[in-house]
């Protein structure tokens, strides 16, 4: 590829990633009516309706999404949705961070993990600098939040090895 | 007994004199309002042994207070970070955040307050002098009415896919469907449920309110120093009282505004069921169509922000009417003061009005006393609330995920929906990304199953005949309504470019 082409090529208009959502709700329409065929009218009338109409308008922007690729307005590309930027601010790792901390806080409870999710994401957004500021305000909001919620209110939040200790402590 | 001014008088000074519990409710319900996942109704479940030992009218001006006040605390986060904080602030961020964006937060939050204490104000003093005929609606509003009112609302999915109407629609739709997921109203056949047992119930409207605002929008601002623009923030930094001010006077002066929407609000609040959410997108549509300029609507525009907030607090006074009147709660924090009001030995109906009017017309006054509270007490804060957009992002996004995604927890304790509130917050960036619009994903999400039900229990009375849609005087009236507000930003457009037309010739 000349390097004409590669500017061409980010010129143009990335649409692959304006596709996800029509090409997701074409395919969850159709898992939907999967699970509908044999239902009663109740549970199918409003899907089918919904889902039809959902169905075409999906059509239409991709057939208008593959028009424009033919004609060289836009191409294929994802750009739009990822990009350089994602690795550049650390967004890739604030996503698995945030997976981690709601698979982690089941067992580890609120505070604590709350304080590990707080301290990681943020000195991995700021590129590791100013760790003890950080680490005081992850604590003071994982901390602030036990004592607010979990203390005071006894709001159902996700209760933990801190939790425990602490109310085997006050009993 | 009719309400004499005497008697108004008089309960007015004394629910004033509970000023002492209703400061700490209205604070109380700032909080619990800003945060997803918590209510009025929560917070009163929780603190229900402390409620019901105090005196019963104490005990009413603590649940009045906090159930106003939660309204207004929904809509903090909804202007300054993009987080309604119930469903019934959803609406409120299409024109809060970006004025909030642009260094203008102060003027947004002091019209967001003075639009929902004028506004409950004014609904709650119209609900006592004609609660009779206001519980009358709530009679006469069955599935069919209740279709239409629907649309009302998802009507707003076009308004906002006016300006790219492919994908607007798509978004529209797409929620609409993600909505349709769970069991049906009639059989409870389990539909596009993946298997989850934790979906049969249908989605559940916290995580998706969480995923697509405020998890999508903490995804977004890392890639910029704060949520506010360069601009915005030399704007913020150089503000002071004067934007307080000026933010006031702009909400003052659309009082008719206010008054109206307010309205729409009180009587959406009287039919059972239906709620904030409804009326702040039923509020926010018909502004955008009856406005001279629909254009500004998702730029900042504060007519954008007074409709759904004065709604909002208009539903506050009209939950209670049915509750009072016909002892049918209007809402879930209606249905649960009912409960206390019930173990305190208070019978309802009409003629608690006659026997203990101190309760009856009580609560509206004591509502009345807690927006004159609010105003006096509220204002101070827009002046520096506004700041917490000039956090650093790299501090405000993680803060902004755990937060809010602990709050999907909170409603039914699955880890489950702290997921779900994750996938919504994946939906919504790439929808933010690409240009599909999340609100009205969020508009499907909210309003199609409700929609789904009323029109399911209609097509059931009526062995599927579709004309039932058609066969109330009431509906027939609510459809040419609702046609002729579809219709009208097109004809007042069409009338305008036809002025600009001549004027030009």
């Amino acid at each position: 590829m000349t390097e004409a082409t590669a500017t061409q090529r980010n010129d143009d208009r990335p649409i692959g990633g304006e596709l996800i959502i029509p090409v997701a709700g074409l395919l969850f329409t159709g898992y939907y009516f999967t699970t509908i065929i044999d239902s009663p009218w109740t549970a199918q009338v409003s899907a089918v309706f919904v889902g039809s109409v959902l169905v075409v308008l999906s059509l239409i922007f991709i057939v208008k999404a593959a028009a424009m690729v033919r004609r060289g307005e836009a191409d294929f590309g994802m750009r739009g949705v990822f990009n350089d930027t994602d690795i550049e601010t650390g967004r890739h790792w604030l996503l698995l961070l945030t997976i981690a901390y709601i698979l982690a806080v089941e067992w580890g409870g609120f505070t604590i993990t709350t304080f590990v999710f707080l301290m990681a994401s943020m000195l991995v957004l700021n590129k590791g600098r100013r760790p003890a500021f950080i680490a005081i305000l992850a604590a003071a909001f994982a901390f602030g939040g036990y004592a607010v919620f979990i203390f005071a209110f006894d709001v159902r939040f996700p209760i933990g090895p801190f939790e425990r200790l602490m109310r085997w402590l006050m009993a | 007994m009719t309400l004499s001014l005497d008697l108004f008088g008089s309960l007015f000074l004394h629910e004033l004199s509970l000023w002492w519990v209703i400061l700490p409710s209205i604070a109380l319900g700032f909080v619990v309002g800003a945060i997803p996942g918590f209510s009025a109704a929560n917070t009163i479940i929780i603190l229900l042994p402390l409620t019901l030992t105090m005196d019963v009218e104490v005990g009413l001006a603590f649940m009045v207070a906090l159930y106003c006040s939660s309204r207004m605390g929904a809509g903090i986060p909804a202007i300054l970070v993009n987080i309604p904080g119930t469903a019934g602030a959803a609406a409120t961020p299409l024109d809060g955040y970006p004025m909030a964006k642009a260094g203008r937060g102060q003027q947004a939050l002091a019209i967001s307050f003075v639009a929902s204490t004028v506004g409950g104000l004014l609904t709650t003093i119209l609900s006592i002098f004609i609660m009779p005929w206001l519980a009358e609606v709530s009679y006469h509003m069955h599935s069919v009415e209740m279709i239409v009112v629907m649309l009302f609302g998802i009507s707003l999915i076009a308004s906002i896919a006016a300006r790219d109407t492919l994908k607007g629609l798509i978004a529209g739709f797409f929620g609409l469907m993600i909505g349709l997921i769970g069991t049906d109203h009639v059989y409870a056949t389990p539909r596009g449920t993946f298997g989850l047992l934790e979906l049969y119930d249908g989605v559940p409207l916290i995580p998706a309110l969480v995923g697509l605002f405020a998890v999508s929008e903490a995804f977004m601002i890392i890639e910029q120093r704060s949520i506010l623009t360069d601009k915005g923030l030399e704007v913020l930094r150089a503000a002071g009282w004067s934007a307080t001010i000026e933010g006031v006077a702009i909400a003052l002066k659309r009082w008719w505004h206010i008054t109206w929407t307010g309205m729409v609000g009180l009587v959406i609040g009287v039919i059972p069921g239906a709620g904030a959410a409804i009326a702040s997108f039923v509020a926010y549509q018909q502004s955008r169509s009856f406005s001279k300029t629909p254009e500004l609507y998702g730029t900042g525009h504060p007519e954008g922000l007074i409709a759904p907030e004065s709604a909002n607090n208009g539903v506050t006074a009209g939950t209670l009417i049915p509750m009072f009147i016909l002892g049918i709660p209007g809402g879930a924090t209606a249905a649960v003061m009912l409960v206390v009001l019930q173990y305190q030995g208070v019978n309802i109906g009409p003629t608690l009005f006659d026997q203990r009017p101190e309760i009856g017309y009580g609560v509206f006054i004591i509502m009345a006393v807690t927006y004159l509270l609010m105003m006096l007490t509220v204002l101070p804060l827009a002046r520096y609330m506004p700041r917490v957009t000039m956090v650093r992002t790299v501090y405000l996004a993680p803060l902004i995920i755990s937060f809010t995604l602990v709050g999907s927890f909170v409603p039914r304790d699955y880890v489950f929906d702290m997921f779900l509130g994750l996938l919504f917050g994946v939906i919504g960036y790439i929808g933010r990304r690409t240009g599909y619009h999340v609100a009205a994903m969020l508009i499907g999400v909210i309003l199609g199953p409700m929609l789904e039900q009323y029109f399911l229990r209609a097509m059931k009375m009526a062995d599927g005949n579709l004309m039932v849609l058609f066969s109330s005087n009431i509906g027939n009236a609510l459809w040419v309504a609702l046609v002729v507000s579809v219709m009208l930003p097109f004809a007042l457009e069409y009338k305008r470019n036809r002025h600009r037309a001549a004027d030009t010739a």
